[in-house]
């Protein structure tokens, strides 16, 4: 039951015949009136206990998107039912506008449009339809909670996809689809064909035309090159850490969205070059697995599983990872880890696992750095900035140590801000195909 | 299919407040007789005669009344007027700490009996009934007989923290009593044309508390049944005249319309209390700043004024910046940056090793000044370096 701003008021009216009469009796029975209008009121207010609810919602959206999600009410009632009905979502849906007014007549339904426009990954479930009915003379309501679950996966946003064209256009220039010819060492040897200009002169292939005579040129000769492609069907494994560090934010982004962008720009570039990866994201256990899926649904069942995973506050359990991997795949592949490589402390655990990982697989650690680091290393206009720029410079001091370390145990390390990091860590991948090392 | 309902029907919402109504009816119920059968709570004042607390005075009204003396204890003027019938066979006692008697008043209840005592009266109340009299502070202390009044010298001695009172009227007739030097006297005696004014300040013995210590109870019982009758005097609100009440003033309506607002005030608070469902619970995540560790060591430096230290991570990346710049290989000794650095930049090497290595800053000044030089140092190199 709930009552309205008109009985106030009409609660209120009732000192106007008081301040004339001057006779408190006239209030009370004035009050007794409003009282009585308020129960006939409220006897003829619709049920809202006899609404049917449903919800109509679009199972998943991108981050930063909007989705429509349609309310559903039928009355099943014998009255009308006018008034409110709140659509409650969490904050973080984003949902406008949340509350409807409805009219349904009875044996009918009415359709009400929330617009989503979620500002945080994971799923969202909504809470249930509050519907407060009132009477025809809006004094008095009756309102009734109804429970309509439902849910919605916000998927991350993979901002970083303005950058696929450009790398995957790098990727056919090494593919010999295009006219320039790269040569590498790793890369298999695809066909022989007729030069032509702009060729690399080194890529002839003065034995093919030794053995080629063509009666159509005047001298019976014409130069055969050699093409090549890629290697295709390698291996690409991306751990991801979803431990305590991926917490910390970076200009208000997670390490962990940022190792999600990289990620799947990753997949994406690696699936179209022609190579098959698997994520796990790993922190004491595996929060999410996407193994054996390929184009298309690649991406989509890594956003599937990475929409729900925060980072947990433990530490991770880097000694789990080589047999992860082992999991994965027994052959050789380029092993990528998306964690946090600067602090000597927090990455020992890392660099005690790198030289099983490196015997038999190519590694890349990712990290996330900080800009703000370096800007604070280059003001020094008072004490206190001094201090923090010497802080600044003994972590800069750390995370030179910690990526020299990984090198020296034969993994590579790629590190940038959070709007660099995943094109850096494609432009890797993609040098890493160009030599071969996968 | 229906929609499952979560908001509970009023007749199971009344069923399960039943048990705490019913219980919150009981406690009111046993609240109200109690209260109605033992009386409010007794908060008496000092030197009341029905007061049994240790400040009271119901020992001493109680023995007095023993001894044959009518003992009358009245709250207010009019009272006080009805009780005395002989002016000449009553003592008036008059207590008054509330100040609740104007001036006016207080010569009215004096006049009343031939034997007054008035206990503590303050400044204005002295100004009114005996201006002769003045007060000189608190006297702490066992006080002697020391004049011919028959409850002073029966007494003996006469214990108690009491009030001081002087005589600065020196043509006044005044018995004055209890003297603790100095002119200053505890019980002061005012004769005027066969009426008796007693100022007391020694009020401590007819407490309840101290009666029965040294001669109090003689010197009480000797001051208070000196007369057939006593009237206790203690003023109260009772007192305060007033000429119109504020309901008389106020039209009829008024209080009828405070009570119409205070239920507007209900009304609108439930208008506007009445949720629209449940609150949604959103599961928010956990924000840490990335930087929080550097920024931590920073405060830690200067809390411990490790100015060396931080001197030296600034150094750090300062030598390791010119040795770049400077085309050095990372094996370089800093010895090796300093002589390239000052042949680069014309500077003297001993000047730029005191920067880079030798100097030990001694305050945080020196360090910010360091801090600048090694800036200064890295924009030389650079400008040198620039084609």
């Amino acid at each position: 039951m709930a009552i309205s701003g008109w009985f106030v008021l009409l609660v209120l009216a009732g000192a106007v015949p008081l301040v004339i009469t001057g006779d408190g009796a006239v209030l009370a029975w004035w009050l007794l009136g409003a009282l009585a209008l308020g129960l006939v009121d409220l006897a003829l207010a619709g049920s809202p206990r006899r609404l049917d609810v449903q919800r109509d919602v679009p199972g998943r959206v991108r981050l930063g998107e909007s989705a429509a999600a349609t309310l559903l009410i039928t009355n099943r009632g014998r009255r009308t039912v006018r008034g409110i009905a709140r659509d409650a979502w969490p904050p973080s849906a984003g949902a406008t506008p949340t509350r409807h007014r409805v009219t349904v007549p009875a044996g009918e339904r009415r359709s009400y449009s929330t617009v989503l426009t979620p500002f945080r990954r994971g799923e969202r479930r909504a809470s249930a339809v509050t519907v407060r009915s009132f009477g025809p003379l809006r004094l008095w309501a009756r309102q009734a909670t109804l429970l309509a679950p439902a849910s919605l996966l916000v998927l991350p946003p993979f901002n970083s996809r303005k950058h696929l064209p450009s790398r995957l256009a790098r990727l056919r220039e090494l593919d010999g689809a295009t006219s320039v010819m790269v040569r590498g060492q790793g890369t298999e040897f695809d066909s022989l064909r007729d030069y032509v200009r702009g060729d690399d002169v080194r890529s002839i292939d003065w034995r093919a035309t030794a053995r080629r005579n063509d009666p159509t040129s005047p001298s019976g000769r014409r130069l055969v090159v050699r093409t090549w492609r890629p290697e295709r069907d390698r291996r690409v494994v991306i751990v991801i850490d979803s431990g305590r560090t991926s917490a910390a934010r970076i200009d208000d982004e997670p390490r962990i969205d940022t190792a999600f962008e990289s990620a799947l720009l990753l997949a994406a570039l690696a699936s179209g070059a022609g190579d098959r990866v698997d994520v796990v994201i790993f922190d004491r256990r595996v929060r999410g697995r996407v193994q054996g899926a390929t184009g298309a649904e690649l991406l989509s069942r890594m956003v599937s599983t990475m929409a729900p995973v925060e980072p947990e506050l433990i530490d991770m359990d880097w000694s789990a990872v080589p047999g992860l991997v082992r999991s994965v795949t027994a052959h050789h592949a380029l092993v990528v880890l998306a964690t946090t490589a600067d602090a000597p402390g927090a990455s020992r655990g890392l660099l005690s696992v790198l030289p099983q990982l490196t015997r038999k697989h190519t590694v890349l650690v990712s990290s996330v750095t900080d800009a703000t680091v370096l800007d604070a290393t280059r003001s020094r206009t008072d004490r206190d900035e001094v201090y923090r720029a010497a802080a600044a410079e003994r972590a800069l001091l750390d995370q030179a140590r910690v990526a020299a370390a990984v090198r020296q145990l034969g993994a590579d390390v790629v590190t940038g801000a959070p709007a660099d990091l995943p094109p850096a860590l494609a432009d890797r991948y993609i040098a890493l195909k160009a030599a071969g090392r996968l | 299919m229906s929609t499952e309902v979560v908001t509970p029907r009023l007749r199971s919402t009344a069923k399960r407040a039943a048990f705490w109504v019913v219980g919150a009816v009981v406690v009111v119920t046993i609240a109200v007789i109690t209260l109605a059968t033992t009386g409010g709570a007794q908060d008496r004042a000092p030197l009341d005669p029905q007061n049994a607390a240790p400040a009271g005075a119901m020992a001493v009204a109680e023995v007095l009344r023993q001894q044959g003396v009518e003992v009358i204890a009245t709250s207010s003027l009019t009272e006080t007027r009805d009780a005395i019938d002989s002016p000449s066979t009553t003592t008036l006692f008059l207590f008054d700490p509330g100040l609740y008697l104007t001036d006016e008043q207080l010569e009215d209840a004096v006049g009343l009996a031939d034997t007054v005592i008035v206990a503590e009266p303050d400044f204005g109340q002295l100004q009114a009934i005996a201006p002769g009299v003045a007060q000189a502070g608190v006297v702490d202390g066992p006080l002697e007989a020391d004049c011919e009044l028959g409850a002073v010298e029966r007494a003996g001695v006469v214990s108690g923290e009491s009030q001081g009172y002087r005589v600065i009227d020196d043509d006044a007739a005044a018995l004055t009593c209890l003297g603790s030097g100095d002119g200053v006297y505890s019980l002061v005696g005012l004769e005027d044309d066969g009426r008796q004014l007693f100022v007391l300040g020694a009020t401590a013995p007819l407490t309840n508390e101290l009666a029965i210590a040294d001669g109090n109870a003689a010197f009480a019982l000797g001051l208070l049944g000196s007369r057939e009758t006593l009237v206790w005097y203690l003023p109260s609100f009772a007192d305060v005249e007033s000429t119109e009440s504020l309901a008389e003033l106020t039209p009829g309506w008024v209080t009828p319309l405070v009570v119409l607002l205070a239920l507007v005030f209900v009304a609108a608070a439930i208008w506007r209390g009445r949720r629209l469902g449940p609150l949604v619970v959103e599961a928010l995540p956990v924000v840490v700043r990335s930087n929080e560790t550097m920024l931590g060591r920073a405060r830690l430096y200067e809390k411990s004024s490790a100015r060396l230290r931080a001197l030296d991570a600034l150094r750090v990346g300062t030598v390791q910046r010119l040795a770049a710049l400077c085309g050095l290989p990372s094996t370089a000794t800093v010895d090796d940056v300093v002589g390239a650095v000052s042949s680069l930049t014309g500077a003297q090497p001993h000047e730029v090793r005191r920067v880079l290595v030798d100097a030990d800053p001694g305050s945080d000044r020196e360090l910010v000044e360091l801090s600048d030089a090694l800036l200064t140092l890295e924009r030389g190199v650079a400008d040198r370096l620039r084609p």
